[in-house]
């Protein structure tokens, strides 16, 4: 895993293709040549951008077009209004693109999937009417034969071609820095489920954010350097849909969410398209982008995820059948620890008090006025037959939903509207009735997006959740891919990664669903040990047989309310409880 | 990495095999002008027409024996496709100096946008470039190879009020007090009546009474026309640039009775009057529509006009004479400079004081280039659809028809 998380070797690998990139340019003694050169690692970086944002987060922008279009006039105009160098003005586009990454985020957020990907297509093509209307409707960037380097106007293309491979450097960088980091792991747990990120403590809305700034910034840079290098911009050359598909043509091409998917792109595409153009433009006008489109076409047949991870999962598949020999057992050790009599700590002070909770859907009371308290190192069982409201009051608990009245206290402090980052982050850790796994990623990273929450250091946050995934005796398989975890693994997965947060309280919701006799009673047996490590327990069960011996108490809820409360014996021998699950006739005959 | 190799390798191959393959065909006795256009994207069409006119110049030189001053050398015609951006169009320049280093001039890109790129690249190359683009911004970078032959956007828009009114003067007798705008917010009229907005039209005396400027493309054009109706200026510059948005105008100003004979209209452009467009919009609709051109059929052509049919296919002399045109100036530079070399023929191009041979094929009938490269006494002319062919009404000196100016 170490190995994997250092970043000096790729970044030796994109330093020596840049070196042989622009030795080449030296060689090709062909400004045609020379130019594609240039383009190239111009449109690499925009799709690098888009990469960054849209490749590791998951959501799809259809605008960065946008992005590319501010950059490039910010340096067109500032350079014809106030003679300013793209020397500086590259920078500045890069602060143009930061503002419009916030700007853009901060509404366009509220919506997800395909709704966020048309938002995003809107904001290019409403900024070519704007252009239009400035009257910029064709701008050239003026020439300064009396200064030319101060104005970056090199004679050849080597000065051109220099910027741009040092900006695909830097872009590179960054990816990589993204990759390896907190931030990276932040984006690609919210690809793969926005909402188990959020109750595992990342805050999502920042991490969406910083990444969709970072990549304003890349994209409105690149955009800046296209403009200094073609020098005559209109609207729709810049701000046009098909800039935007340019980025996640390429992106997708080569693989999104990994630096070398928009480089395979870009290195493969854009030659091809130029060829293209180039051998039969002149003879059969247009054929090259039909060609073009029927190449992205076979791609998206053949490699649906692109062409780095097709490639991976070959190499993979092949090192793994020579492999297959010597491959090692996965591990069975069961959770380790004590039984459900196992000895606990003695219930202490009130850690979460909640009082007069309600959550209505149109005419439909889900909780209603809900009120009880939980102890310290107590494992409480909500329980209830379907529909009794346990799910909706555990989103209110962690955030999710927000209630219509009442209070959550926890530690003191009123929690009630938190978002669930912040309830995380509090203290307050859960996991899913289904399981909310990332599916590509392996068990130690599903735990260590968990692990952030109270971790100082990149190194912390790892060792805790080795800690975590140790804990629940998922140590054997901690590299195993998500998507091939059984469910009892999964479900233990989950728990690790609520616990790696480090909680007070975790809420388990419906753990047992979908598991045998003996999976239950292994992942009750790793429960019950949560208390002595401090942590105290809140479980939603239907199945009351396998809560009685684990829980301290249960609190029983129906149609929404509150029906009960106490020692799990007492509650089961209670009728009502008894009528809530069974009918009036069972329990009048049983009375 | 190695993939980047491949690719890389790939491209330089085939540069070297296009290169070598293009030398082995040149003889001694040929000289390579280029022709850039667009071929593809939303110009196509327009670069088709202009590369007909290009190949029928090329082949009419030819058949008239050549560079003279060269042993009878034959011209090569080489064509790029600027394809639809600007980007595009500096790739294609690039790429054809390098297939072709033996060019000794070309012509091109219709579009200014695509002009300006690839100017600036032959520039550097120093090869003499003919254009019938007019945005100022081509000639006002100080390059010395590019050569300019339409009269300037400027002065385009600064012209055009004075011959609509010596038109109408000419036409009616008396002169108009109203007009009204209908145009789309593209950079060609917005160009075109900056300058009417900024005190032109007060110059001369004009009301504006209606300006309706709408965002391509239209989806209603009632309300516009409502407009107008409503206004009813004595004439009204009509400005779309889209095929289908001209053609919704006109229809809904037939169906509210403003046709032609009631309400002079006049565009600005040679698209007007495209035989595609007569293939779109119908005769009835355009009938008496006139618009603003640098070049059309001019009064004394009568005889090539025949040839120009037959050699190009297209239906009638279009602007696009003008690139046939460019080809005979760079064969007329060739015989002056008794050279094929790029700079040789700049500056002959430079030197050319023409009032005979390839001159007629411009209005005014003389060629000659001011320092800038704008061709000196460029002026417009106004043509107009009569009886479905666009034909020249304005100035008289090169009309082949009278104009008809009705009015209300």
């Amino acid at each position: 895993m170490s190995d994997r998380r250092k970043i000096g070797r790729p970044l030796a690998v994109i330093l020596a293709i840049a070196a042989v990139w622009f030795a080449m340019s030296f060689v090709i003694e062909n400004a045609y040549y020379a130019l594609l050169l240039t383009i190239i690692p111009i449109w690499a970086t925009f799709a690098i951008s888009w990469n960054i944002f849209s490749g590791y987060s998951g959501l799809i922008s259809f605008g960065h077009a946008a992005f590319f279009g501010l950059g490039a006039y910010t340096i067109a105009l500032t350079s014809l209004h106030f003679d300013l160098t793209p020397w500086f003005g590259l920078p500045l586009a890069a602060i143009v693109g930061v503002v419009a990454g916030a700007v853009i985020g901060y509404p366009t957020f509220r919506l997800s999937g395909l709704y966020f990907a048309l938002a995003m297509l809107a904001y290019p093509l409403s900024m070519v009417y704007v252009f239009e209307w400035l009257g910029y409707q064709e701008i050239i960037l003026p020439m300064r034969p009396e200064n030319p380097l101060w104005y970056m106007q090199f004679g050849s293309y080597h000065g051109y071609l220099a910027i741009a491979l040092a900006l695909l450097v830097l872009s590179v960088l960054l990816s990589l820095m993204i990759e390896r980091s907190r931030f990276g792991l932040s984006l690609l747990a919210i690809k793969q489920n926005e909402l188990a990120a959020e109750a595992s403590g990342v805050d999502t809305f920042r991490w969406k954010m910083r990444a969709l700034v970072l990549s304003g910034a890349l994209a409105a840079t690149a955009g800046g350097l296209y403009a200094v290098v073609v020098f005559v911009l209109t609207p729709g050359s810049v701000f046009g849909v098909i800039i935007s598909a340019q980025a996640i043509i390429l992106s997708l091409f080569g693989g999104a969410g990994i630096v070398w998917g928009p480089l395979i792109g870009a290195a493969t595409l854009l030659p091809l398209s130029e060829t293209l153009h180039a051998e039969l433009g002149s003879v059969l006008p247009g054929i090259q982008g039909l060609l073009y489109g029927v190449a992205i076409m076979l791609v998206i047949l053949l490699a649906p995820e692109g062409i780095y991870w097709r490639v991976r999962d070959l190499l993979k598949r092949r090192r793994g059948e020579a492999g297959a020999a010597s491959a090692e057992p996965r591990g069975v050790a069961g959770p380790v620890g004590a039984k459900p009599s196992a000895p606990r700590p003695q219930p202490g002070e009130t850690l979460l008090s909640v009082r007069s909770l309600s959550k209505t859907y149109g005419g439909l009371k889900a909780v209603s006025d809900v009120s009880f308290d939980v102890r310290e190192g107590e494992i409480l069982g909500i329980i209830g037959p379907n529909g009794a409201g346990k799910t909706t009051l555990f989103n209110m608990l962690n955030g999710i939903v927000v209630p219509d009245a009442g209070e959550i206290r926890f530690e003191g402090r009123d929690i009630a509207g938190l978002k669930p980052n912040r309830v995380c982050r509090l203290g307050i850790g859960r996991t899913f009735q289904v399981v909310r796994a990332f599916q590509r990623m392996g068990v130690l990273e599903n735990v260590a997006v968990g692990a952030y929450v109270h971790a100082d250091s990149e190194e912390q946050a790892w060792a805790l959740a080795k800690e975590a995934v140790a804990m629940v005796g998922l140590a054997d398989s901690k590299d195993t891919l998500a998507s091939t975890l059984t469910s009892k693994e999964l479900r233990l997965m989950e728990l690790a990664r609520a616990l790696a947060s480090r909680p007070r309280l975790v809420l388990l919701d419906e753990p047992l669903a979908g598991l045998g006799s003996t999976e239950t009673e292994e992942l009750m047996s790793m429960v019950a040990t949560l208390p002595a490590h401090g942590i105290t327990v809140i479980i939603i069960e239907h199945t009351i047989g396998a809560m009685v011996d684990l829980a301290d108490r249960f609190v029983v809820l129906d149609h929404g309310r509150f029906l009960t409360q106490g020692a799990p014996r007492d509650v089961t021998r209670d009728p009502r409880v008894i009528e809530a699950y069974l009918g009036q006739r069972w329990a009048a005959k049983h009375a | 990495m190695r993939k980047l190799l491949a690719s890389l390798s790939a491209l330089g191959l085939i540069s070297v095999s296009s290169t070598t393959g293009v030398a082995t065909a040149q003889g001694q006795e040929q000289v390579t002008m280029a022709l850039a256009m667009p071929l593809s994207g939303a110009w196509a069409r327009i670069g088709e027409v202009s590369r007909a006119a290009a190949e029928c110049a090329v082949a009419d030189i030819n058949a008239a024996g050549g560079i003279e001053a060269l042993g009878g050398a034959k011209v090569n015609l080489v064509v790029a496709d600027v394809g639809g951006s600007p980007e595009s169009a500096k790739n294609a320049a690039e790429r054809l100096l390098a297939e072709h280093p033996d060019i000794s001039g070309g012509v091109g890109a219709y579009v200014s946008s695509f002009t300006l790129p690839v100017t600036e690249v032959t520039e550097r190359a120093g090869i003499p470039w003919l254009t019938l683009s007019y945005s100022d911004r081509i000639t006002g970078r100080g390059y010395k190879h590019v050569f300019m032959t339409s009269p300037t956007s400027v002065q385009q828009a600064e012209d055009a009020l004075p011959t609509i009114l010596a038109l109408a003067k000419q036409a009616t007798g008396g002169k108009p007090d109203t007009v009204g705008i209908v145009m789309d917010n593209t950079p060609s009229p917005v160009g075109f009546t900056e300058g009417m907005r900024d005190g032109g039209l007060e110059k001369y005396g004009l009301d504006l009474v209606v300006d309706q400027v709408f965002t391509p493309p239209l989806s209603v054009a009632g309300p516009i026309v409502q407009q107008v109706r409503s206004a009813r200026p004595d004439f009204l510059l009509f400005l779309p640039t889209a095929t289908p948005d001209i053609k919704l105008i006109l229809e809904q100003l037939t169906q509210f009775g403003l046709t032609r004979e009631r309400l002079p209209l006049i565009n600005n452009g040679g698209p007007m009057g495209t035989p595609d467009l007569l293939n779109v919009v119908g005769e009835h609709l355009l009938e008496g529509a006139m618009f603003i051109t640098a070049n059309w059929g001019l009064k004394g052509q009568e005889d090539f006009t025949e040839h120009w049919k037959e050699c190009t296919g297209l239906p009638w002399v279009t602007q696009d004479i003008s690139t046939y045109g460019h080809f005979w100036l760079l064969k007329e530079a060739m015989e002056m400079a008794k050279s094929a070399d790029p700079e040789a023929v700049t500056q002959a191009l430079h030197d050319m004081k023409l009032t005979e041979g390839p001159a007629r094929f411009f209005p005014g009938g003389t060629v000659s280039f001011a320092d800038n490269g704008r061709r000196e006494n460029a002026s417009i002319v106004i043509a107009q659809w009569q009886a479905g062919v666009p034909v020249t009404v304005f100035p008289p000196e090169s009309a082949v028809a009278e104009p008809i100016w009705t009015g209300q």
